[in-house]
């Protein structure tokens, strides 16, 4: 493989990538998490990469919140570095990638508006490792109304596509409709990007985000089945996977038993074998959704051992850097309500 | 890439100067041609170690521990420029 594109860096970032995805906490540290208590937690993180975080914000907050600041601080911190890491085509992938926050954040402000949470509390949960300024976000969080959110992110990406939900949202009051836009403009705009015959590099990339589009596709049909509720699985189609068009999913939605059947056969079959065994043997919801998401953490693994000098490794990290900071997240929250060592390991995605 | 085409750029001259000179002389003495050898195996192993060079300093930067087997896995492509040497040697 060629590693002289443009002025991508990719082995050295790859590097960093790889020694930091080792350093992410493993099965023995989760296992000593789950039994300790909130307090316990905050002093096995302070020990840990989670130090500079914990020891900063320690003064201002205490037990469950200061791990919570300090586990999306560290977040941010990481994505920052990433992209101070990687030069040319690499750093555009990355920042591409990153703006998936943008999403998430916009989703997390337009809930947090509709159920007229705190400022406070809405600015707790954004993770600040996109492209949007803080500044931008702050205005964003200080909105009063979904219609002043719709009408400050006008100018961007996800303008036109919010804007047009926005009247779907008005006639039925449900949020959905502004969700799936968020989610559709940010994943059409990134595989809109890139050129029809891509280079190797893209190639790859456009790989991995296409799986990624899949499995939402997967878990939102899933979900709606599940619910019972009487709405068209295609109005959650994100479109550009490659798996599946909105006729086949509306089909397996119909039939969950024949979706671990059809991914068998698909494409990441043979990638995924493990991860479908446990998807067959799950039964609930939450099993289900555990499973696929483990399923797409293999997937980016698996993609990193064939393609090491790549962007696979860095998407692999990303997201197995999410998964952890909500694992500690889920285990000290769930301290803090009282959960079993069970319940909370069953909220847990071990890669 | 550069570095290549200065070489060729450099071969070719050399050999038209030759065809120049007296017919029934080689178009390359022995030394030259080692030279030659030479300072292509160097360019290999420089081509080599560039990535994993800049790969090695990643993994430094993550863990100093690392340094060593950096160091070590960086200079492996170093025995190119040695087998290049031996030509030189041998002829």
């Amino acid at each position: 493989m060629n590693t002289t594109v443009g002025s991508a860096n990719y082995s050295y970032v790859t590097a960093r990538v790889r020694s930091r995805r080792a350093a992410l906490f493993d099965e023995n540290d989760y296992r000593k998490l789950i039994r300790m208590g909130p307090g316990e937690i905050a002093r096995f993180m302070e020990e840990s990469e989670y130090e500079t975080e914990m020891n900063a914000l320690g003064s201002r907050y205490d037990g469950v919140d200061l791990i919570e600041y300090a586990l999306n601080e560290n977040l941010a911190k990481h994505f920052d570095d990433l992209l101070r890491f990687a030069d040319g085509q690499l750093n555009e992938y990355i920042a591409s990638y990153l703006r998936k926050f943008d999403a998430w954040n916009i989703k997390t402000i337009i809930r947090g508006v509709y159920t007229d949470s705190e400022t406070q509390e809405i600015q707790d949960d954004l993770i600040r490792a996109g492209e949007f300024s803080d500044a931008m976000l702050d205005r964003l969080v200080e909105s009063t109304s979904i219609d002043s959110v719709v009408e400050q992110l006008s100018k961007t990406l996800y303008g036109p596509a919010l804007a047009d939900a926005y009247e779907v949202y008005e006639e039925t009051g449900v949020l959905v409709a502004l969700e799936n836009a968020v989610d559709r403009a940010f994943y059409s705009d990134m595989l809109g990007g890139f050129p029809r015959e891509p280079s190797e590099g893209t190639a790859m990339y456009v790989q991995l985000l296409r799986a990624e589009i899949d499995f939402r596709n997967v878990r939102n049909a899933l979900r709606l089945a599940r619910s019972g509720a009487e709405i068209d699985p295609s109005e959650y189609f994100i479109p550009d996977g490659r798996l599946f068009d909105a006729d086949q999913l509306r089909q397996l939605t119909q039939n969950p038993d024949q979706l671990t059947e059809y991914l068998r056969e698909s494409t990441y079959g043979r990638d995924l074998s493990g991860a479908l065994d446990e998807l067959e043997s799950a039964d609930g919801l939450i099993d289900f959704e555990r499973a696929l998401e483990q399923a797409l953490l293999e997937y980016a693994d698996t993609m990193t051992n064939r393609f090491p000098l790549s962007i696979c490794p860095v998407i692999a990290y990303i997201r197995a850097k999410e998964r952890e900071v909500d694992n500690i997240r889920a285990i000290a929250r769930g301290k803090q309500a009282g959960l079993s060592t069970d319940e909370i390991e069953e909220e847990l995605v071990i890669v | 890439m550069i570095e290549l085409q200065l070489t060729l750029a450099y071969i070719s001259s050399i050999v038209m100067q030759a065809a120049e000179g007296a017919a029934n002389q080689p178009m390359l003495t022995k030394e030259g041609a080692a030279a030659i050898g030479f300072g292509l195996s160097a360019i290999g192993a420089g081509m080599a170690e560039r990535s994993i060079g800049s790969a090695a300093v990643g993994a430094i930067a993550e863990d100093d521990d690392m340094f060593v087997s950096g160091l070590i896995l960086t200079v492996i492509p170093e025995t190119i420029v040695i087998f290049g040497l031996v030509v030189v040697f041998i002829i």
